[in-house]
């Protein structure tokens, strides 16, 4: 009994209503929380959001943004999820909502045509077509590039597709980068012989599969590589058999590594000489820095050679793209910042963090083997051929990757292989071009 | 729940029908009304329940079945069991269910058989907690952990065949991840490693609910060990056992963090169970028709195992 005359036993259901109304309380604030718009893609003054799936990149947009707020009074604010596949669902998922970033990191080509047929994407062509009159972008990049004939990306950067090797390493064994098909087996060969895997060959994370498919069928014949990824030739033609047997008689050899050899380790892998050559972007020069090689004395890169002396020369090009969401936050900022983008003084800041090539072809990179091989790709004209990856719809391109990571683990024969290739490439360029239709 | 009925009952009355709280008959109306606010009051607690479970599990499962009789194409039009018949045609999602058998299985048996038999070792004995420690640890770790654990132990360059290779075994060494059914066969060892752990746990808590009594009389009639395990301690730990394999059943199922993280389903999806497919061909195929139609079969597979096996284990008390 209380000093009030009340049991304490009255005083429970008051206590526990309290408590429930306290955890309501609770509850409803969190849910209000939740519902709440976040702070990291909404406007904040003086910055443009950027989605990016590359952390390591977050110091480069930084420190590019720092030279686009001179232009545009606008820096760069990265937001990064370094998870390739969960970054696509969630860019596609807040496209349709308003926190939307303000600039979006894609890929070019089918990657791009299949977010831009969605809708929520801003049409970036006036900005392409200053560009243009500059000289600041290629004209041949712009079909990777649109959409039914609008432009709906603003290049990122441009990377080649490159063996890179060490240069202590063939010195040693008094090799040089090869010229010729026939020079790539002798430094095959000989790193063989001196127990030194030959070519780094992955399919760890499932979209490495595709880098020696691509490479040794545009080697083999650059223009039916184009003509295969618009859906014009059969995977099961002589060029990609041709290909595709290379690719097997490599692996009997031993030239390759184990396909469960993550690529993360390839540039230490360069450097303690158990890998010989690794084919891979020219992005990939910042890792080799990081690996605390230097490049020209302590590492080079040349592109493959052609099977055939006759066979056109090509490289395999990878572009990004920017895209600016229909409904970004600060949708304004952001087209400011697209088209100050390629200015020179802000590509020269981009290109040196990246070491690769600009997607401005008026500025040179400061990376002297990327420099040689941009000096390599104009002096021979080659033929730039767009990167599997985003070459065709993007249900052919994931099927095929891991019927070709199959293939690495030597599951299916070359012949199992590319029949596999061929039926999917039927079925899903004609559900594309129903769907176009 | 407690109500006016049953729940303010003083101690030591369970069992004993309730004494009425009341002394003075209540009217037909007001007994009515008693009624109807007991039912409201019942019916806001349970609310916000039934709510969330009606709103985050009941609507997107309605939806995925709905979604998996539309085809992939952009426009999507009602193709009836098209997206089903691929379980037929597609030789990946074939595999994929061989794959999920033999999860089911290597999930269920392993850490049923492993946590049997390290519960009756280390249920006394001079270091059985410290072998218990070593054996329920990874149980803490995250499926994520775990399988970068392994993934360093077990790909070709990794630390087993450098093992091997070591101790002059070069012909045993392999790439363990690359060629089928060896990869999930070493990825259900790799989950068996850590779940045993749970089961280890579950077996002791049974083994120490056992009496002493039973053993000592079995001990008296002259019943050896095994015979002892056999027919007085196993059939004891049977409501132990119904939970460790209908958890083990369920998580077999469901299996997806260790295979994504080890193989991400490769190579050439041969390491795909229902769940990394379902996966698989909804974002990374974008057909989330056929992935909803996986989503489907495993969600049936999963209620129609643990139905059959609980309606055959479980009585009426639940035990």
């Amino acid at each position: 009994m209380s000093a009030s005359g009340r049991t304490r036993r009255a005083a429970v259901p008051l206590a526990r209503r309290r408590f429930l109304a306290g955890v309501a309380a609770g509850a409803a604030a969190l849910t209000a929380g939740g519902c709440a718009r976040g702070t990291s893609t909404s406007a904040q003054p003086g910055t443009t959001s950027i989605s990016n799936d590359n952390a390591t990149w977050d110091d480069g947009y930084r420190a590019a943004g720092h030279e686009l707020k001179k232009i545009t009074g606008y820096a760069l604010r990265p937001l990064s999820n370094p998870s390739v596949t969960s970054y696509q669902q969630v860019v596609q998922m807040t496209l349709q909502t308003s926190k939307a970033s303000d600039l979006v990191k894609w890929a070019s080509g089918y990657q791009l045509k299949r977010l831009a047929r969605a809708g929520g994407l801003t049409d970036l062509s006036p900005v392409w077509q200053r560009y243009a009159a500059k000289g600041w972008v290629r004209g041949t990049s712009r079909e990777a590039v649109s959409y039914r004939g609008k432009a709906y990306g603003i290049p990122l950067y441009e990377s080649y597709y490159v063996l890179f090797y060490s240069k202590p390493v063939f010195a040693k064994l008094g090799l040089s980068a090869p010229s010729s098909w026939d020079g790539l087996l002798h430094c095959a060969e000989v790193l063989k012989r001196n127990k030194v895997t030959p070519f780094l060959a992955s399919q760890v994370g499932g979209w490495p599969a595709i880098e020696w498919f691509q490479e040794l069928v545009s080697k083999v014949d650059p223009h039916f590589y184009q003509r295969l990824v618009a859906g014009q030739a059969s995977y099961t033609d002589a060029p990609a058999r041709q290909a595709m047997d290379i690719w097997h008689d490599f692996m009997r050899k031993g030239w390759m590594t184990s396909p469960d050899f993550d690529q993360a380790r390839g540039p230490g892998a360069l450097k303690e000489g158990t890998v010989g050559m690794f084919l891979h972007g020219t992005w990939q020069a910042s890792g080799m820095s990081a690996a605390g090689m230097e490049p020209g004395t302590e590492y080079g890169a040349f592109i493959l050679p052609t099977v055939r002396a006759a066979t056109p020369k090509s490289v395999i090009a990878e572009s990004g793209v920017f895209v600016v969401p229909g409904r970004a936050s600060s949708h304004d900022a952001a087209m400011a910042n697209v088209a100050a983008w390629l200015d020179p003084s802000v590509q020269r800041v981009w290109s040196d963090f990246l070491q690769d090539s600009s997607a401005n072809p008026k500025v040179r990179s400061s990376n002297p083997v990327v420099a040689g091989l941009q000096r390599d790709v104009a002096r021979n004209h080659r033929l730039a051929l767009v990167r599997y990856w985003e070459s065709g719809p993007p249900s052919l391109i994931q099927g095929n990757t891991n019927d070709l990571g199959g293939f690495m683990a030597g599951q299916t024969s070359p012949a199992t292989t590319l029949r596999r290739m061929q039926e999917r490439a039927g079925d899903e360029w004609a559900a594309w071009k129903r769907d176009e239709a | 729940m407690s109500t006016y009925t049953t729940g303010r009952r003083p101690p030591g009355t369970t069992g004993t029908p309730p004494a009425p709280r009341r002394t003075t008959p209540r009217s037909p109306r007001e007994h009515t009304r008693a009624t109807v606010r007991q039912r409201l009051t019942a019916g806001g607690f349970m609310a916000p329940a039934v709510l969330l479970v009606t709103l985050f599990l009941l609507a997107p499962f309605v939806w995925t079945v709905y979604r998996s009789f539309f085809s992939d194409t952009r426009t999507a039009p009602f193709s009836w069991f098209e997206n089903y018949s691929l379980f037929a045609s597609d030789p990946a999602l074939s595999r994929s269910i061989q794959n999920t058998l033999m999860w089911v299985v290597g999930t269920v048996a392993l850490p049923f058989v492993l946590g049997l038999a390290i519960a009756c070792m280390t249920n006394s004995g001079r270091f059985s907690r410290l072998a218990r420690l070593c054996v329920v640890l990874p149980y803490a770790l995250s499926g994520s952990a775990v399988a970068v654990v392994w993934n360093f132990m077990l790909t070709t360059d990794g630390a087993v065949n450098q093992v091997l290779t070591g101790v002059g075994l070069d012909s045993l060494a392999q790439g363990w991840l690359l060629t089928w059914p060896g990869n999930t066969v070493v990825m259900i060892v790799a989950n068996a490693w850590q779940a045993t752990g749970v089961a280890v746990i579950l077996f002791l808590v049974g083994l120490q609910s056992i009496p002493p009594e039973t053993l000592e009389a079995g001990s008296l009639d002259g019943a050896s060990g095994w015979q002892q395990f056999r027919h007085i301690v196993l059939p004891q730990l049977r409501p132990v056992s119904i939970i460790v394999i209908g958890m083990s059943l369920v998580n077999g199922l469901k299996s997806f963090d260790l295979i994504w993280v080890l193989t991400q389903g490769g190579p050439g999806r041969a390491t795909e169970t229902l769940a990394v497919s379902m996966y698989n061909e909804t974002f990374l195929e974008l057909r989330p028709g056929a992935g909803a139609a996986i989503a489907v079969v495993l969600t049936v597979i999963v209620l129609a195992a643990s139905w059959l096996y609980l309606r055959r284990q479980l009585d009426v008390k639940g035990v």
